[in-house]
C-alpha cells in the first residue's frame, strides 16, 4: 500500500496512535479512519499487540539495592556550587574543545610535514682568503719577523688611533707586543730564526740563540663583535677591504642569505695584533655594534717553558751528534745513538710547531664577527604564478601517489608470502572466534 | 486530540496499564511518601527541576527522583537482561553515575532522556563485556532465575517473541512501549533519523503481531490436542 492507492500510510496510523502527528495531520488521519476499515483494523491490531505487551509484569528491585543506592546518594550528594565551580563548569564543560584540539592537531601535523624552511647558505668554507690577500699575508708574515718587523711595528705604532675605554686591555697587549718587536726583541728574533730558518739550524747543527728573559707578557687576543648594518652588500665589500688593508684574513666565513629573512655573515677573522685596534675601529664603522667582548689569554709562562724545553732538546741533540762523531763502538751502540737522535729531533720539531702556533696566536688576534642585516620585511612578488604552483603540486601529488602505490606493491611483493602463511595459520582460530562472537552477541 | 480519541491513542492505555512502572504520573508515586518536603517536590517540580535542585545539593530532590525512576529503570534493564541480579546491578550503577555526574548536569533535554541515555550506555558496556567473556571464556548465557517473578507463561511468550525481532527494531519497540520515549527521543538515543525510527517501529510492531498470533495459534492447537487426547 502507498499514498497513491491509499491516502494515509499505515505508518501514519501508527504515528497517530502514538500521538506523534501534528494536530492537522492527526485530524486528517482520524477523519480517514472513520470510514476506512483497513486502517481501523490495523489500529485494532496494534492496540491488541500492545495489550499483550502490557501483560509483561516485572518484579521490583530488592530493598537491598534501594538501600545501597540511598546510602551512595548520601555520600555522593553534590555540594552547593560556588561561583568558581560554576564558572569552570560553564566554561570548561561547554567549551568546544574538540574542534579546537582537532585544528591544533592539524596545524601541528602540517608544520611537521612542511619543508624545513628555505634557508640556504651561500658559502661556507674554511681558510677564506680574499683574492688579493696572498701577497699581503706574506707581507704580514715578513713584517712580523726580524728587522722588518721592527720597521713595521714602528709604523703600526704611529697608525694606532687613541685608545677608547673599551680598548685599554687591547692597548696594553699591543704595547707589549710593540715593545717586544721594536726593542731588543731577542725572543722574537730567536722565533724567526727557529721558525723561518729551520733549515739553517738543521744544517749547521748549532744551538739556536737563547731567548732573552721576557719582561712583557705574551697575550693571545680574541674579540667577539656583533654588528647590525643597514646596507649589507656594502658592509660585506667593506669587510674584505678592511681585511686587505690591515693584512688580515678570514679563517672561516659563512654567509646566510635566506629569503624573507635578514642576511648575515659569520666570520672568524685573524689580524695582526698591531693592527687589531685599527681593524676593530673600521669594523665598528660598518654599522651599529650590538655586542662586543674582548678577552686576552696570557701564554707567557707556556711560551717560556716551551722555549726552555726546546733549548734543552737542542743541546741534547748536539751532544748526541758529538758522541756519534767522536766515539767509536759497536754497531748496536751506534744505532742506538742514531735512534735517540731521531727521537730528540722529532720532539724538537713538535715543540717548534707548537711554538709557532703559540706565537701566531699572539701575533694574530682573532675576531669572531657577526654582521647581520637590519631587515625590513617586504611583500614577495617573486613567487610563481598560481597556475604554475597548481601544476607543480599536481605533479608532486602524482609522484607521491605513484611512490605510495609502488611502495605498497613492493611491500606485498616482499612480505606477501609470509603474510599469506600467517593468514592460513590464523584463519581457522579467527573464524572460530568470530563464530563464537556472533553467537554470543546474538545471545546478549 | 487525545481526549477526543481515547480508543485509539496507545499512550493513554500504556500509562494506565502496562506502564505501571512509568514515571508518567509522578503524583501517584509521591503519595507513597510521607515526607512533606518530598510531597512538595512531587507536587510542584518537574524531573528537570528536581535534578537541578539535586545538583545544587538537595538530597530530597534525589530521593524524589529515585522514587520516580527506580522501577522504570529496573524495568528497562530487566526486560533486556535475562538475569535479575544483573538488572539490579546496572540499576544501581546507573544511579551512581547519575550521582557522580549531577554537578555537570545541564537541562538541555528531558531528564528522562538523559537518564535513559546513561542507562543505555551502561547496558551497551555490559553487553560488550558479556560478549567478550562468552567469546573468549565460553561463559554461557545466564539462565532464568527460577525465583524471579518473570516466570508466568505470558511473560515467557513475550520474551521469546521479542527475541525473534531484529535487535535494533526490538530496542526501538521496547523504548517506545515501555520507556514511552517519543520518536525524536529514540532517534536521539540510538543516533538514527526520526523517519527510520518510525518505519522500524512499524515493522517491529507488525512482526511482533505476527509472531504473537503464530504463538497463540500454536498454543491453541496444543490445547486442542491435549483435550482430544484426554477425551
Amino acid at each position: 500500500m502507498n499514498t497513491s492507492t491509499h491516502p494515509v500510510a499505515h505508518e501514519e496510523v501508527m504515528a497517530f496512535l502514538d500521538g506523534e502527528l501534528s494536530t492537522a495531520q492527526a485530524q486528517s488521519v482520524f477523519d480517514h479512519m472513520q470510514h476506512c476499515a483497513d486502517c481501523s483494523n490495523l489500529a485494532e491490531q496494534l492496540g491488541e499487540t500492545q495489550r499483550q505487551l502490557a501483560a509483561w509484569q516485572l518484579e521490583s528491585p530488592t530493598p537491598a539495592t534501594e538501600a545501597k543506592i540511598q546510602e551512595a546518594a548520601g555520600k555522593l550528594s553534590p555540594r552547593p556550587q560556588g561561583f568558581a565551580s560554576i564558572l569552570v563548569q560553564k566554561v570548561f564543560w561547554t567549551f568546544p574543545w574538540k574542534p579546537i584540539l582537532a585544528f591544533a592537531f592539524l596545524g601541528i601535523a602540517l608544520l611537521a610535514l612542511s619543508p624545513s624552511g628555505n634557508m640556504r647558505h651561500e658559502s661556507v668554507f674554511e681558510g677564506y682568503v680574499p683574492s688579493d690577500r696572498s701577497p699581503r699575508i706574506g707581507a704580514s708574515k715578513s713584517a712580523s719577523s726580524g728587522g722588518v718587523a721592527r720597521g713595521a711595528n714602528q709604523m703600526a705604532l704611529k697608525a694606532i688611533p687613541p685608545a677608547g675605554a673599551n680598548d685599554s686591555l687591547l692597548d696594553l697587549a699591543t704595547a707589549g707586543k710593540r715593545t717586544r718587536g721594536a726593542d731588543s726583541n731577542a725572543f722574537a728574533y730567536s722565533n724567526r730564526v727557529a721558525g723561518g730558518g729551520g733549515d739553517e739550524v738543521s744544517e749547521d747543527r748549532s744551538p739556536a740563540p737563547v731567548a732573552a728573559p721576557i719582561h712583557q707578557p705574551m697575550i693571545a687576543r680574541s674579540v667577539s663583535l656583533t654588528i647590525v648594518t643597514k646596507n649589507f652588500a656594502s658592509a660585506r665589500a667593506s669587510l674584505e677591504a678592511i681585511l686587505a688593508r690591515h693584512h688580515g684574513y678570514a679563517a672561516q666565513l659563512s654567509a646566510s642569505t635566506a629569503e624573507n629573512a635578514p642576511r648575515s655573515i659569520t666570520a672568524s677573522l685573524r689580524v695582526s695584533t698591531n693592527e687589531l685596534a685599527a681593524t676593530l675601529a673600521e669594523l665598528k664603522s660598518l654599522g651599529h655594534v650590538e655586542t662586543e667582548s674582548q678577552s686576552g689569554e696570557e701564554v707567557t709562562q707556556q711560551h717560556t717553558d716551551l722555549v726552555a724545553r726546546l733549548k734543552n732538546s737542542r743541546e741534547t741533540e748536539h751532544r748526541l751528534q758529538a758522541i756519534l762523531l767522536q766515539r767509536t763502538g759497536k754497531i748496536a751502540d751506534v744505532l742506538a745513538v742514531e735512534e735517540e737522535i731521531s727521537r730528540v729531533r722529532g720532539e724538537i720539531e713538535e715543540m717548534e710547531a707548537e711554538q709557532k702556533s703559540l706565537e701566531h696566536r699572539v701575533d694574530f688576534a682573532t675576531i669572531e664577527l657577526r654582521v647581520s642585516e637590519e631587515y625590513k620585511a617586504q611583500l614577495d612578488n617573486s613567487s610563481p604564478a598560481a597556475s604554475i604552483r597548481i601544476h607543480n603540486s599536481l605533479v608532486a601529488g602524482y609522484k607521491n601517489a605513484a611512490e605510495t602505490l609502488l611502495g605498497f606493491v613492493l611491500f606485498f611483493a616482499e612480505s606477501g608470502p609470509t603474510l599469506l602463511i600467517w593468514l592460513v595459520i590464523l584463519l581457522v582460530p579467527v573464524w572460530l572466534l568470530v563464530r563464537r562472537f556472533r553467537r554470543a552477541a546474538a545471545a546478549f | 486530540m487525545q481526549d477526543a480519541l481515547p480508543a485509539f491513542v496507545l499512550r493513554s492505555e500504556a500509562s494506565s496499564t502496562a506502564m505501571n512502572d512509568s514515571p508518567a504520573n509522578p503524583q501517584t508515586n509521591a503519595e507513597a511518601h510521607t515526607s512533606s518536603t518530598e510531597r512538595q517536590y512531587a507536587d510542584h517540580f518537574s524531573d528537570e527541576k528536581l535534578m537541578l535542585a539535586f545538583s545544587q545539593g538537595s538530597a530530597d530532590a534525589f530521593s524524589q527522583l529515585f522514587s520516580r525512576y527506580k522501577q522504570p529503570l529496573f524495568g528497562f534493564f530487566r526486560r533486556r537482561l535475562a538475569d535479575s541480579s544483573h538488572a539490579e546491578e546496572l540499576t544501581q550503577e546507573t544511579f551512581l553515575v547519575l550521582l557522580r555526574s549531577a554537578s555537570r548536569y545541564q537541562p538541555r533535554a528531558l531528564f528522562r532522556t538523559y537518564l535513559y541515555a546513561i542507562a543505555f550506555n551502561m547496558l551497551r558496556a555490559h553487553r560488550r563485556k558479556a560478549v567478550f567473556r562468552a567469546t573468549f571464556f565460553g561463559t554461557r548465557r545466564a539462565t532464568q532465575d527460577p525465583t524471579a517473578h518473570d516466570s508466568p507463561d505470558a511473560n515467557l511468550a513475550i520474551r521469546e517473541a521479542l527475541a525473534k525481532l531484529e535487535s535494533t527494531e526490538r530496542e526501538i519497540l521496547l523504548l517506545r512501549e515501555f520507556e514511552q520515549l517519543s520518536y525524536a527521543e529514540i532517534a536521539d538515543l540510538l543516533r538514527l533519523p526520526v523517519n527510520t525510527v518510525r518505519s522500524r517501529l512499524f515493522r517491529a510492531r507488525l512482526a511482533l503481531r505476527d509472531i504473537l498470533k503464530g504463538a497463540a495459534a500454536k498454543a491453541a492447537a496444543a490445547t486442542f490436542t491435549e483435550s482430544e487426547e484426554q477425551v
